[in-house]
Formats: C-alpha cells, sequence, structure tokens
C-alpha cells in the first residue's frame, strides 16, 4: 500500500502542463522513430540524451522514458505494413502481424498491437513498483563476490540469448565489450591502460558516443547496403473490431506480459527476448497453433505484450542494480548517471522518490502511447513513406553532433565512427551488438570487484563461488553454458525420454 | 560440405580475433606490477584484461577450428567474383555511404562552419542516394527538394545546438 501511495504521489507531483506537453511530443516522437526502419529505440534514447542533458533531471528522464516506451511500440507499425520491424523487438510482430495487413486487417492489427503494447506496459510498471524496492533492499547484501558475478552472468546469459544459433559470437561481443570498458585510467590505483600516451583514451571510451555509432552509424550503413523498401498503399479497416478481439484473449496478454517482465530483468536481454519468448509460449499454449505465422491475433498480441512488458523489466535492474536489462536501457542508466542520480543498490536510500518517479513516467508514458497510437493509425502511415535518402543523412548529422555535444570533445565523434563501422562489420558476420555494450557498461564494476575480491580474500578463488547468492549465479551461468553444448544438451534429452517412457511403462 | 559464405567469412574474421585476442594478453602482462608501491598482487591492474585477452583467443581459436572443418579456408576467391561483389549495388551504395559520412565526421564538421559543411552534406548525400537508386541524376524537383531540406536541417540542427543547448560546435 506504501508503494500504491508512493506511486500516486509521484505521478500528482509530475503531472503538470508542461509535463503532459513533454510526454504527448516525447511519445509521439518515439512512435515516429521506431517505425521507421533503421531508427531503433536505441538510437532514439542516445540522440535524446544528447538533447536533454542540459533540462532538469526529472524531465529529461520522463523524455527518455517515453523516447523508450514510444520507439518500441511504434516498430510494430512497420512490422504490421511493410514487413519490416521497425527495431529489432518486433521482429516477431511481422510473423503475424504483416499476414493480418495483408488480408486486409491492417487496421486491427494495429489495434491489436497497441492493446497488447499497452497492457504489457502497464504489467511490467505494476512489476516495477513491487520488485525494484524490494530487490534494492536485497542488493545491499550485494559485495564484491556478488557483483563479480552479476557481471559474468549478465555478459554470458545476454550473449546466448541475443545470438541463439552461435553463442560462442554473443559471449566474444560481450568480451570485446569488457574490454572496450578496459580501456582508460583503471579505477584502483589510476594506471592507464590501453592508451599508450594518448589523454583521450586515458580518460576511457564513453558509453553514449560509442552506442550512437554502434546503434546510429552502424544502422544506417546497414539500411544503405539494403535495397529500398517499397512505400505502402495499404488499406486500413476499422481498429475497434482489433480492440474487441485482444479482449478475447486476455490470459495470452497476461502471460506475456509476465514473461517480457521477466526477460527485460534479465541483464541485457530486454525486448527482442521478451517478444519472442512470449510468442513462443502463446504458440504452445494456443489451441490453434496452425494459424500462427499465418495472421493469428493471439501471436501479434503475445510478440506486442512481451516486447513492451520488457521496457519497465529492463528498468528494475537498472534502478536497483546499475546493470541494464537491455541496450536502451544501457542509455538510460548513463543518462540518469549524467543527470547526478546513481543507480544501483543504494537508490532506496538515497534517492526512494525517484524510484516511484520512474513508475510514474512509465504509465503516463504507455497512456500516452495508447491514446496516440489508436488516435494516429492513419496519419502515422503517413512517416513510412519518408524516402531513406533523405532520412539517414540527417541521422547522420544528429549522430555526429550529438556525440560532440555531451563533452565537446571532436575524440568523442571519433569513437562514434570507429563504433559505426565496427559495429556494421560485427553485425555483418552476425555478432550481436547487445551484449557489446552491456559489457562496456559492466566491465568495470567486473574489473573491481574481481580484484577487491581477491584482496578480501586473499587470494583465495574458492571464496567467490561459496557465498549462497554468489552460488546461485555462477551455477546458473554454468548451467546456461552447458546447455549450448548439443552434448548436454542431448543428455538432457535422453534422460527426460527415458523418463517419460518409464513413466509410460 | 560445401562451405557457406559466413564459413569463409569466420575463418578470416577468427584469424583476426585470436590474434588480437593474444596481443592483449601480451599488453595485459607487460603492465606495470606496481611492485614499488607494494600494492597488493591481486589487484595489479592488468588482471582483467589478460584474461579478457586469453578469453577471446579462446573463443576466436574455436571458430577458426568450426570454420575449417567446414571447409571455411577455401576462399575460393577468384578475380571475377571480386569484381562482381565490387561492382554490385549493395558495396557501392555502403562505398558511397561510408566515403559521405566520414568526410563529413572527420573533415568537414571539425574544420568547416557548421552551417556551410551542414547543408552541403546533407545535399551531397541526397543527391548520391538517389542518383545511385536510380539509376540517373534526379530532376531538378527532387534537387531543389533535397537543397531545401539541407539547409533547412543545418539551420535548425544548428539553431539547437547551439543557441538552446550552448554547445560550441567547432569547425569556426
Amino acid at each position: 500500500m506504501d508503494g500504491f501511495n508512493s506511486f500516486l504521489g509521484a505521478l500528482s507531483a509530475m503531472v503538470t502542463s508542461w509535463a503532459i506537453i513533454d510526454v504527448v511530443w516525447a511519445t509521439l516522437l518515439g512512435i515516429v522513430v521506431g517505425m521507421l526502419p533503421g531508427l531503433t529505440a536505441t538510437l532514439g534514447v542516445a540522440l535524446m540524451t544528447t538533447l536533454t542533458f542540459k533540462m532538469g533531471t526529472d524531465q529529461a528522464i520522463l523524455i527518455l522514458v517515453c523516447m523508450y516506451v514510444g520507439a518500441i511500440y511504434g516498430g510494430s507499425r512497420s512490422a504490421i505494413l511493410l514487413n519490416i520491424p521497425g527495431t529489432p523487438a518486433n521482429a516477431a510482430t511481422s510473423l503475424d502481424g504483416y499476414p493480418l495487413a495483408r488480408a486486409g486487417k491492417a487496421g486491427s492489427a494495429m489495434a491489436i498491437a497497441t492493446t497488447g503494447s499497452m497492457f504489457g506496459g502497464l504489467v511490467g510498471m505494476v512489476a516495477l513498483a513491487f520488485i525494484a524496492p524490494v530487490l534494492a533492499e536485497f542488493a545491499l547484501s550485494f559485495g564484491a563476490y556478488e557483483f563479480f558475478w552479476l557481471a559474468v552472468f549478465g555478459v554470458l546469459v545476454a550473449g546466448q540469448l541475443t545470438s541463439l544459433d552461435d553463442p560462442i559470437k554473443g559471449w566474444i561481443a560481450g568480451f570485446l565489450g569488457l574490454f572496450v570498458a578496459m580501456i582508460g585510467r583503471e579505477g584502483i590505483h589510476g594506471v592507464p591502460r590501453f592508451s599508450y600516451g594518448s589523454t583521450d583514451l586515458a580518460g576511457g571510451i564513453g558509453l553514449l558516443p560509442a552506442m550512437v555509432g554502434a546503434f546510429g552509424f552502424a544502422e544506417i550503413l546497414t539500411v544503405m547496403r539494403q535495397e529500398a523498401y517499397s512505400v505502402v498503399h495499404s488499406r486500413v479497416d476499422s481498429i475497434w473490431g482489433g480492440i474487441r478481439e485482444s479482449y478475447k484473449y486476455k490470459m495470452t496478454a497476461l502471460r506475456s506480459g509476465l514473461i517480457g517482465t521477466f526477460m527485460g530483468l534479465i541483464p541485457g536481454v530486454g525486448e527482442d527476448m521478451g517478444s519472442w519468448a512470449s510468442y513462443a509460449a502463446a504458440r504452445q499454449a494456443s489451441k490453434n497453433k496452425d494459424e500462427f505465422g499465418k495472421g493469428s491475433v493471439e501471436g501479434l498480441l503475445a510478440a506486442e505484450t512481451g516486447n513492451n512488458a520488457a521496457v519497465p523489466g529492463a528498468l528494475i535492474p537498472v534502478l536497483t542494480l546499475g546493470v541494464p536489462g537491455s541496450a536502451p536501457a544501457a542509455v538510460l542508466l548513463a543518462a540518469m548517471v549524467i543527470h547526478g542520480i546513481r543507480p544501483g543498490p543504494l537508490i532506496m536510500i538515497e534517492s526512494p522518490d525517484f524510484v516511484f518517479s520512474v513508475v510514474a513516467m512509465v504509465f503516463l508514458a504507455t497512456i500516452a502511447m495508447g491514446v496516440l497510437g489508436l488516435l494516429l493509425t492513419r496519419p502515422l502511415i503517413m512517416v513510412l513513406r519518408v524516402a531513406r535518402e533523405r532520412l539517414m543523412p540527417i541521422i547522420f548529422v544528429l549522430c555526429t553532433v550529438g556525440a560532440f555535444a555531451i563533452a565537446s570533445r571532436t575524440f568523442d565523434v571519433w569513437i562514434m565512427v570507429f563504433f559505426g563501422i565496427f559495429g556494421f562489420v560485427l553485425r555483418e558476420l552476425k555478432y550481436p551488438m547487445a551484449p557489446l555494450i552491456l559489457g562496456i557498461v559492466l566491465g568495470d564494476i567486473l574489473d573491481k570487484s574481481l580484484r577487491r575480491g581477491l584482496v578480501l580474500s586473499d587470494g583465495d578463488f574458492g571464496a567467490f563461488f561459496v557465498r549462497p547468492i554468489s552460488m546461485v549465479l555462477w551455477v546458473s551461468a554454468l548451467g546456461f553454458i552447458l546447455l549450448t553444448m548439443p552434448s548436454v544438451r542431448k543428455m538432457f534429452t535422453r534422460l527426460f525420454n527415458r523418463d517419460q517412457a518409464d513413466k509410460q511403462s | 560440405m560445401k562451405p557457406t559464405q559466413m564459413d569463409r567469412l569466420d575463418f578470416v574474421s577468427s584469424i583476426v580475433l585470436t590474434i588480437f585476442g593474444i596481443a592483449i594478453l601480451v599488453e595485459s602482462l607487460r603492465m606495470p606490477r606496481l611492485e614499488n608501491l607494494k600494492v597488493n598482487q591481486f589487484t595489479v591492474p592488468g588482471i582483467v584484461p589478460g584474461v579478457l585477452g586469453l578469453l577471446l583467443a579462446v573463443c576466436g581459436f574455436a571458430i577458426l577450428v568450426r570454420s575449417v572443418k567446414r571447409g571455411g579456408w577455401r576462399l575460393g576467391i577468384t578475380g571475377q567474383d571480386t569484381a562482381a561483389w565490387v561492382t554490385s549495388a549493395p558495396v557501392q551504395r555502403s562505398a558511397a555511404t561510408l566515403g559521405l559520412t566520414l568526410l563529413y565526421a572527420l573533415v568537414l564538421f571539425p574544420h568547416v562552419p557548421f552551417n556551410f559543411s551542414t547543408p552541403l552534406f546533407v545535399f551531397a548525400f541526397v543527391v548520391t542516394a538517389e542518383a545511385m537508386a536510380l539509376g540517373r541524376w534526379p530532376k531538378w524537383q527532387a534537387m531543389v527538394t533535397g537543397l531545401i531540406l539541407a539547409v533547412l536541417a543545418g539551420l535548425i540542427i544548428g539553431y539547437v545546438f547551439q543557441q538552446l543547448f550552448f554547445v560550441r560546435l567547432p569547425g569556426g
């Protein structure tokens, strides 16, 4: 009840006429960014961070949360109308959304996606309000050993889940991210590493320029490499039928909301897996499995509920552990630090009101997303008619100026360019980006925690394995690695099959 | 089994990755141990980078072995294939995008006034990309639209960052 009162208090403090204007334009801009193929939620939040860093903390974070929520939802529009997911989180949406649009039900499909996204956002928001304070208190007992395993667990699990076909590439991306975090003066003795006399490199690699490069410039190169998408001329039916149809599958929506929130909670995994896992679970539980992939309302609803539920889910570890649940959440984490907030276990002691302010921000953004999404169904289709040849140079100018503006350093523009080309090459080689970014965020935590832990245990690495939370984390990480090995998977399948055979006999 | 394009790419990239991992390991071993400061031996700066270098080298080597098993070492590069690849539309689009963006970010943005460099870049990008998509120069109406877009983009972005956020942009 205390939590609910704190939420109402934060909401009433936040709802001013200026804040409402900020919510409307930032969410609308987020939807537009998400809709345009090639512009991801991460890029939107990163560029918006560079545009809001001179604003007050609450106003800037509100705008960023609205951009994040709007972009993840907006991606469903292009997935439904063009069969091109606007953001990677909407890939599962296109499986059923596009067949529905081709069958002349584009309006219904967009309404189902909007209803699902709104419901998912609200489920995630409730989880954020309840879990964040509890997890923050629990995390107060974390020491060097636990933080070390948390960083290892985050990189390994994110690497595996974002690269299911080839987990080793996901892990390599994570290790590369951790290495990038090693560049510059280290935090214990102040020794510069891998800087070779350069004062710029000794200052370390900034997360924002790296992310603007990896998600902005790399995306521009990827989009321009591909064939141009065709302009849509889709017939749009009534949206009300879609809302009614969504109501029929309320249990699917609830299950997807919970799965999406849980996937958001896991470091670095985020909205993409939130969507896929919810879609897979809905298919498993559905009576009409055959319809999936051919225009299933249930499938579309599950995918969109799952990805938007992952947004507040991804904010839970950001606020309570200082570990991002997804790539856009990593930018949000960096933005909070820029604005003087210290996300981590102490947040409920240092700024307890802030957690509930974020809950209120998610609530406002979700409501705005739903209202704008339903009201502007037809006008928003116009956005998809913007030619990439005219959009991409402006995005690149924003990437360049945005990277420069954070610290007024030309060096950051070079970092943006380097990570853009590096990210493009990695994508072409099928290496995922999310573990790379998670590695950059977690590198410092891993480095300091390992060395402090070794000092505390006087070099005994065994101390890292025996504390209860450490044990849970390392056993889970090891389990994840073992499950990627075909021989171990086969062994499990055989054991499972034998058990079933015994029961049957 | 015939190797796929990805097997060949993995073969080349894993060699680079393995060498990179070994280089990180060597550099980490060369980092100061701070014995003169009598610091705890477990807090020396090279520990974590060294482990990361080792992990990258091991993972890189694992991909190398896998790609060799799948026949990725048979690169099968011929002059004809290379010529076809270089002249393909996606590669030409990528090259033009890369050239123009690098020119803007590394030369124009730091050295030429923003209000001139940005419209110039946007206009050049729009015209080049549309010309490549159409296979001929765009019509004059499209050129004028591109020019208006370029000037507006330069003015609005410049105003927002310089006047609203007080960022002193480089380039004089």
